[in-house]
């Protein structure tokens, strides 16, 4: 099967139809999707500003993610479930949006970005975080995780309107 | 919904320069959307932050109240800022939906809410003496500002 067959089977499925053609419920699992942003994007902004040294300054690394990163992690999961039933009831019109495309490939450069940065510099995260510059492996981490959320909430806007 | 008396204001926004530039160009309106929904998620972020700490609920810090006040007056600036040109844009759309005008009101509450008794009421000191007023002003605080995110995503639906 291909993935276009596969996009073509899922939205035909009667779940996944009838999210499409009700009045109600498309817009109303929109809107959770909205809303998860702001569980998850601003407290994972947050952590990432603290990486690049432009916010909470005084507090550790460690103390800042232990915070917010159970936050981030609500929020991303509210984000997958909402968005996969957004999917299933336009799979064919997101396979061919290229705004879809670049959407998936820039979560997943999010989540090994994310990877990364904990099984290297955070490991000994009690080692650096106190000093006045951290690492510049934790602030490549920090600029790459906020430029690249803020493109995936662009292109989730482009995918609503191409 | 709204009245017929609001209809020469809406005709009216929708032939200034502002709403019809947004309108013919392609890529204005999501382009500001983008922005309007990064404002969303950074003002809705910190309120939740904000007054989840009068159910005991994430952040414990008091101070933090404090250091996320200015991202919080901000978001709402780029909000408003953002939210002008794409309602001029399509302003019958707005007209004609009942999305729009409630989401205007619940607007001007939860400003008028958040500067005055919001914070008067969860500040520390406050808090401690009445934690359950604190809680009402929390919980009015998160609901008001989540209405007017779940009203903004009806307007193109009702």
């Amino acid at each position: 099967m291909t993935v276009l067959g596969f996009c073509e089977w899922l939205q035909a499925l009667p779940w996944a139809s009838g999210v499409k053609e009700s009045s109600w419920q498309f817009p109303v699992i929109e809107g959770i999707h909205s809303l998860a942003i702001s569980v998850m994007i601003w407290p994972a902004a947050l952590v990432d500003l603290r990486l690049l040294g432009l916010a909470m300054r005084r507090r550790t690394v460690s103390s800042v993610t232990g915070q917010f990163l159970p936050w981030v992690w609500v929020g991303f999961i509210l984000m997958v479930m909402s968005g996969a039933i957004l999917f299933s009831a336009e799979a064919v019109k997101c396979y061919k949006s290229p705004f879809f495309r670049v959407k998936i490939i820039l979560i997943a450069i999010a989540g090994l970005n994310a990877l990364i940065f904990h099984k290297s510099v955070f490991g000994h995260a009690a080692s650096w975080e106190k000093d006045p510059r951290l690492p510049w492996r934790a602030r490549v981490a920090g600029a790459c995780s906020l430029v690249v959320w803020i493109g995936v909430i662009a292109m989730g806007r482009g995918l609503a309107y191409a | 919904m709204l009245s017929e008396s609001f209809l020469p204001f809406f005709t009216w926004a929708g032939t200034t320069w502002l709403g019809t530039t947004v309108r013919d160009t392609v890529w204005a309106f999501p382009v500001i959307e983008t922005f309007h929904l990064l404002a969303l998620a950074i003002l809705l972020g910190s309120v939740l932050i904000v007054n989840l700490r009068a159910f005991g609920v994430g952040n414990q810090r008091a101070e933090m109240t404090m250091q996320l006040e200015p991202w919080i007056v901000v978001s709402i600036v780029v909000l408003i800022l953002s939210g002008i040109p794409m309602a001029m844009s399509e302003p019958m759309k707005c007209y004609e939906s009942y999305s729009f005008p409630i989401k205007m009101i619940l607007l001007v509450a939860a400003i008028a809410w958040h500067f005055t008794l919001q914070r008067r009421w969860t500040q520390p000191d406050a808090a401690r003496s009445n934690p359950f007023r604190s809680k009402v002003a929390a919980g009015l605080s998160i609901l008001l500002w989540a209405s007017i995110g779940i009203a903004g995503k009806g307007i193109p639906y009702v």
